[in-house]
């Protein structure tokens, strides 16, 4: 098996890792950097817990090989902490958004690209666009809510950097 | 490199398809070519008549409207539809035409447009109609040292009205059905995709809707004989399985044609 040498941003840090060339970028951040918050459930892409923002776009790091994160800047659950991200907490925990926790930090992920996009949604429109995360406790009652509160809030407060 | 390798090497663009199939091991490519990043194949051109894009150009890219749109808004619908927006930030438009699945967005809505796509190998290149370029379940007239490299696309008429439907059971799924239906003056262009292996044109609903008073939509039963006919399907020897598909296809390009036609609502 060859090997490919990575540099990636992960989380601010800059980082070079070589890695088996089949390595998929969640297994890259879960075994190598140890940033255990990104969760793998399907690996088909089906799921969404494995959702990370790469150069500010989210992506399902187990359908992205970590050889063709080369020179990209990488945003794990862990790296979310600007206003929107601490609103979103806010709301999930106010909202009972969490149950098990499985899901939760590709929910956060998948949320917080869309509150940084500044569009007006209502309840339906969260819901499209949280379709791709699958949550098997809570239910997606709480998720929407706080979703969308955050949203809503994103775009009152527009303190967007 | 592809001519050398033959057979054990794969393309990946944005591996939305590819990885899946490799991660459930049905695929074990010995070689990947990742093209994602070559700049060459990410460029938009634009002139009077018509817009070329690059292969790999993002489903989220046409989404966002970070490239030209030439059908009117069809362009920026479609890729809203593919999927999830993580997946849509990483599949390409040339990934998705070279996979070659009828249920997908492109190679139908681009085939019912008319589009063509760049194709090179490493010592010639072709441009080919999408129009008799997909030959069957994800099969194409590509050869296997040849590569999607632009697609191009004509500029919609300003009076031109497009419609897609697609019918599934969840936001992101594959459609069961998705219709598309391209109506300017006089000439209409209807698509169906996901119900064979390859985009079908309905030939027999674009009579009916030129025999039929311009602005009126036909029937739902009428429309449902002429798509069992653009599918050679005889309604009678049909099991109820068969007949709820055939109901289902029917009334997503009914709802197509609905909307194409309505001269209030904007498609």
């Amino acid at each position: 098996m060859s090997t490919v040498t990575v540099k990636v941003n992960v989380n601010g840090t800059p980082r070079t890792i070589e890695v088996e060339s089949r390595t998929s970028l969640a297994d890259l951040l879960r075994d190598r950097v140890r940033l255990t918050g990104t969760h793998l459930g399907c690996e088909q892409g089906v799921c969404g817990s494995c959702t990370v923002l790469m150069d500010g776009l989210p992506v399902r790091s187990c359908l992205t090989l970590a050889a063709s994160c080369d020179g990209a800047e990488v945003v794990t659950v862990e790296g979310l902490d600007d206003a929107d991200a601490h609103r979103l907490r806010q709301h999930f925990s106010t909202e009972g958004a969490l149950q098990c926790g499985f899901c939760t930090s590709g929910m956060l992920v998948t949320g917080y690209e869309l509150v940084r996009r500044r569009t007006e949604m209502d309840r339906d429109q969260v819901a499209c666009a949280l379709a791709g995360n699958i949550c098997r406790c809570t239910g997606y009652n709480g998720i929407i809510r706080a979703v969308q509160k955050a949203n809503d809030d994103g775009m009152a407060v527009d303190d967007l950097t | 490199m592809l001519t050398e390798l033959g057979d054990d090497a794969k393309i990946l663009a944005g591996g939305q398809s590819l990885l899946p199939i490799m991660n459930l091991r049905l695929a074990e490519p010995a070689h990947l070519v990742d093209i994602s990043r070559v700049g060459d194949l990410m460029g938009a051109d634009e002139d009077t008549t018509s817009v070329t894009l690059g292969a790999a150009i993002t489903h989220q890219a046409i989404e966002d409207g970070l490239v030209p749109d030439p059908c009117l808004g069809l362009l920026t619908t479609a890729a809203a539809g593919i999927g999830y927006r993580a997946i849509r930030c990483r599949g390409t438009v040339g990934g998705s035409l070279a996979h070659a699945d009828s249920a997908a967005e492109w190679p139908t809505v681009l085939t019912a447009i008319g589009a063509d796509v760049t194709v090179r190998s490493a010592q010639d290149e072709r441009t080919v109609p999408l129009r008799g370029f997909f030959h069957g379940f994800f099969t194409t007239s590509l050869e296997s040292d040849e590569l999607i490299t632009a697609v191009h696309l004509p500029r919609f008429a300003k009076s031109t009205r497009w419609a897609l439907e697609k019918t599934n059971r969840k936001e992101g799924e594959f459609g069961e059905s998705m219709a598309v239906a391209i109506v300017s003056e006089g000439s209409a262009s209807i698509w169906l995709g996901a119900a064979k292996d390859v985009p079908v044109n309905l030939a027999h609903v674009e009579t009916l809707l030129a025999d039929h008073p311009a602005d009126q939509v036909p029937a739902l039963g009428e429309v449902r004989d002429r798509v069992a006919a653009d599918l050679d399907l005889s309604v009678p020897e049909l099991d109820l399985a068969q007949r709820h598909r055939l109901q289902i296809h029917a009334v997503t390009v009914h709802r197509a044609l609905s909307r194409a036609l309505s001269p209030e609502v904007p498609a």
